[in-house]
C-alpha cells in the first residue's frame, strides 16, 4: 500500500518536474512526458537517485543546451521542493498554536510559487546565454574582440555552406551526352516496345546567377568587406560566375587571387598588395573604372552586382551617379550594402549615397551574421 | 552506482565489446533499446558516436545497416532505385519472347530489378537490424523530413510496386556533429544523448583497453597531452581515434616516454590539418610544461 501510494505520488512529482521544465523553455509534450513515466517503470525500483536523475535526463532533454542545463534544474527543483514540504509541515504545526492569528504565507512556500512558476524575462534570459551562435548572430562585426573572429568565421561558413548546399542538389535535361539519365530513357523508350532508341541525359543544374561583388576596402570598410567576401565564395560552385573586386581610391579585379583555399591568407595577401587599401575612398572613379573596363564584359540580364560600401567619399559624385546608372541598366539588380544602415535611426544622407540611391534596387544592412542570412535571400 | 538489472545488462553488454563507457550512456541506449525509440547521438567528432552502433549491432547479435549521408543525398540512394541496366537488358533479351506490352512491364518493375538502399533493406531485414544514420546533419532539411515520415510510418511506397511495410522495426541509432541545426520534429522522434570528448581517466581507460602492451606511462603522458591539445583553438580537434592511432604508433616503437623531438616527428597522427600542426609546433614547449609538470608530480 504504501509502495503504490510512493510510487503515485513519485508520478505526480515528474509531471510537476515537467511542467516546471516547459516554463525553463523545454519542449515537452505527452510524449515525452509518457516516455519519461514509462522510462521510470521499466527502471523502478530505484537504486539509486542519480539513476532517476540520468534517466529523466535522457527522456527529457533533446537538445545541447537543455542537456548542460539539465542537471542544474534538476537539484534546483528537488531542493525546493524539499523546502516546500518543510515548510508545510511546519506551516499545519504553527497553525495548530496561533489559529486565527493572520493568513500570511511563509515566505518558503511564496518564494517555491515564484520560483516554480518563473518570471518570463528571466527564462529567456537563461536560455538566450547558450544560445552563443544566436547572440553571435546579432552582434556587431566590429564590436567582437579579435580572438572572436575566427569563431564568427566559421559561423559564416557554416551557413554559407548549409545555404550553398541546398542549390548544389538539383539536376536538369541535358541535350549533350553528359550522364545518361536512364529513368526517362526507359520511361522514354518503353511507348515503343522496348526498343531503345532514344537517350535522354541530364547535367547539374546550376543557379543561372553571376555574381560581381565590389568592395570598399577603406579603413571604416576593411572588416565588414572581408566577412561579406568569405560568405558570397562559399556559394563560388553554386553560381555560375562570382567576380569580385575591391576598391578604395582605385579598383583592384582580385578573382584570382582568391582562388585560394585559405581566405584568411588570401586577404592578408592582398592587402599588402592593393595600394590604398585601408585608405579613403573614391566611388565614383572606382564605379567608372569598372563601367569602363569590365561592365561590358561581366553585366547581363542574370547577374546581381552588390556594393558594399558606407557611401563616405572623397571623389566625384556625379560620375558615382553616372556609373551606377550605367550598371543598373546592364545588371539584373543591384545590392548596396551598408553596415550602418542596421543601426536605428539611420538615414542615408551621405553625399555618395544620395547620388547612388536612385540607382540602387535593394539597399541592406550587412553588419551581422543574420544579416549575412538576410542576404542570401536577394541572391536566389 | 547503477543497481537495476536491466542497466547492468546493457553495461556489460559494451564492455563486453569493448566500449568503455559512463552511466548517462549506458541509461540512453538502454532506454532507446526498451522504449524503441531512434537515438538521436551529438558530439563533436571522434568521440565514438557511430562506434555505439556498431556495438550495439554485435552484441544484439544482428547486421548493422549503416546510411552515410552527404550533401545532395536524396530518396533515390537512401530508399530505392531502379536497376535500369538489368531492366534495359531484360528488355531486350525478351524481345523475341512473344510477351505482350503489359506483361514486359510487369517483368522489368519486379523485386528482381529494385535495387534496395539502406532504409528499404533496414525495414525488409529478415530480423530487427541496427540502422545507423551516420552524419544527419550534412544531409540538407528535406532529407530530413522524408526521414521523418519513414521513421514514424515505418512503410515506403514504391509506385510500381505498391506499398512495402516494415517486417521488423530496426534500431535506430542517429548521429550528427551539429554542422547544422536540426528540426525540432526529428529531435521530439528520438531520445537524445551529448557525448563530450572523454575526461582524462576515461581516455586512458581507452587505451588501456585498446593498446594493451603499452607503457603505463606513455599512456597516461599520450591522453594528458590530447587533453591539453583539445583545449587549443584548432580546425580539427583529434578525437580518441587520433589517440588511439598515436598510442598505436608510439607503443609499435617500444617508446616509454614523450619527448619533444619525438612529438614534434609525430604530430602528424593527432592533428590532420596543416596550420593546426604550425600552431602547435609553435606551443609546443609550452604544451610540455603542462604535461610534464603534471607527470613529474606523478611519479613521486
Amino acid at each position: 500500500m504504501e509502495l503504490i501510494r510512493r510510487q503515485a505520488s513519485l508520478s505526480a512529482n515528474i509531471v510537476a518536474f515537467c511542467r516546471f521544465l516547459r516554463q525553463k523553455g523545454y519542449t515537452i509534450g505527452p510524449q515525452e512526458e509518457a516516455d519519461a513515466l514509462r522510462a521510470l517503470e521499466m527502471l523502478a525500483p530505484f537504486g539509486s537517485p542519480d539513476s532517476l536523475q540520468l534517466c529523466l535526463k535522457a527522456t527529457l532533454a533533446r537538445t545541447l543546451p537543455q542537456q548542460l542545463l539539465f542537471d542544474e534544474l534538476y537539484a534546483h527543483y528537488w531542493r525546493e521542493l524539499e523546502k516546500a514540504v518543510d515548510s508545510k509541515v511546519k506551516e499545519g504545526a504553527a497553525e495548530k498554536k496561533t489559529a486565527g492569528k493572520g493568513r500570511q504565507q511563509p515566505p518558503a512556500v511564496q518564494s517555491i510559487k515564484n520560483w516554480l512558476q518563473g518570471s518570463q524575462a528571466r527564462e529567456t534570459e537563461e536560455t538566450a546565454t547558450f544560445s552563443t551562435h544566436e547572440a553571435m548572430g546579432r552582434k556587431d562585426f566590429s564590436a567582437f574582440r579579435e580572438d572572436d573572429l575566427w569563431e564568427v568565421i566559421r559561423l559564416i561558413h557554416r551557413i554559407a555552406r548549409s545555404l550553398a548546399l541546398r542549390q548544389s542538389r538539383r539536376r536538369k535535361r541535358s541535350r549533350r551526352p553528359l550522364q545518361l539519365d536512364l529513368r526517362r530513357t526507359l520511361r522514354l523508350n518503353m511507348r515503343r516496345g522496348g526498343e531503345i532508341l532514344d537517350l535522354a541525359y541530364y547535367e547539374p543544374a546550376r543557379n543561372k546567377r553571376q555574381v560581381v561583388l565590389l568592395c570598399d576596402v577603406s579603413k571604416s570598410m576593411d572588416l565588414y568587406s572581408r566577412f561579406l567576401i568569405q560568405f558570397v565564395y562559399a556559394f563560388q560552385n553554386a553560381y555560375r560566375r562570382i567576380e569580385t573586386f575591391v576598391f578604395s581610391t582605385s579598383l583592384y579585379r582580385v578573382t584570382n587571387r582568391l582562388r585560394q583555399r585559405d581566405f584568411g591568407i588570401a586577404l592578408d595577401e592582398l592587402s599588402g598588395a592593393v595600394p590604398g587599401w585601408s585608405g579613403g575612398t573614391r566611388i565614383g572613379e572606382s564605379l567608372d573604372e569598372f563601367c569602363q573596363g569590365y561592365a561590358g564584359r561581366l553585366l547581363n540580364n542574370r547577374t546581381v552586382v552588390i556594393i558594399m560600401s558606407d557611401g563616405w567619399d572623397t571623389g566625384n559624385t556625379e560620375l558615382l551617379a553616372e556609373s551606377m546608372r550605367a550598371i543598373q541598366s546592364k545588371a539584373a539588380r543591384v545590392i548596396w550594402l551598408n553596415p550602418l544602415a542596421g543601426s536605428a535611426g539611420y538615414e542615408p544622407n551621405t553625399l555618395g549615397l544620395q547620388a547612388a540611391l536612385p540607382y540602387i534596387d535593394i539597399f541592406a544592412p550587412v553588419h551581422n551574421v543574420e544579416s549575412l542570412r538576410d542576404l542570401y535571400r536577394h541572391l536566389r | 552506482m547503477i543497481q537495476n538489472e536491466g542497466l547492468e545488462r546493457i553495461q556489460k553488454m559494451l564492455r563486453e565489446q569493448g566500449y568503455i563507457t559512463e552511466p548517462s550512456i549506458v541509461m540512453s541506449v538502454f532506454l532507446a533499446m526498451e522504449l524503441r525509440k531512434p537515438l538521436l547521438i551529438e558530439g563533436p567528432a571522434g568521440v565514438g558516436k557511430t562506434e555505439i552502433a556498431k556495438v550495439m549491432a554485435s552484441a544484439l547479435k544482428t547486421d548493422l545497416i549503416r546510411l552515410q549521408c552527404y550533401e545532395g543525398l536524396d530518396a533515390t540512394h537512401a530508399l530505392y532505385e531502379w536497376n535500369y541496366q538489368q531492366q534495359l537488358l531484360h528488355l531486350k533479351m525478351a524481345e523475341d519472347s512473344g510477351k505482350t506490352l503489359e506483361e514486359r512491364e510487369r517483368d522489368i518493375f519486379s523485386e528482381k530489378f529494385l535495387l534496395r538502399r539502406p532504409l528499404l533493406q533496414a525495414i525488409t531485414h529478415h530480423q530487427a537490424p541496427v540502422l545507423l544514420i551516420d552524419e544527419i546533419d550534412r544531409a540538407d532539411e528535406e532529407f530530413e523530413s522524408f526521414l521523418l515520415e519513414v521513421l514514424s510510418d515505418w512503410q515506403i511506397s514504391i509506385p510500381e510496386i505498391g506499398t512495402v511495410r516494415a517486417t521488423h522495426i530496426p534500431q535506430v541509432i542517429v548521429t550528427s556533429n551539429r554542422v547544422r541545426e536540426l528540426s525540432e520534429a526529428l529531435r521530439r522522434r528520438c531520445l537524445y544523448l551529448w557525448i563530450e570528448y572523454p575526461d582524462f581517466e576515461k581516455e586512458l581507460n581507452i587505451v588501456r583497453n585498446k593498446v594493451p602492451r603499452i607503457d603505463e606511462r606513455l599512456a597516461g603522458q599520450v591522453c594528458r597531452f590530447m587533453q591539453e591539445v583539445r583545449k587549443m583553438r584548432l580546425e580539427k580537434v583529434p578525437g580518441i581515434a587520433e589517440t588511439l592511432d598515436w598510442a598505436m604508433a608510439l607503443s609499435a616503437l617500444h617508446i616509454d616516454h614523450l619527448d619533444k623531438e619525438l612529438v614534434e616527428s609525430t604530430l602528424g597522427i593527432i592533428l590532420k590539418d596543416w596550420q593546426d600542426i604550425r600552431q602547435a609546433q609553435d606551443s609546443l614547449s609550452e604544451l610540455f610544461e603542462k604535461v610534464g609538470a603534471i607527470s613529474k608530480l606523478d611519479n613521486l
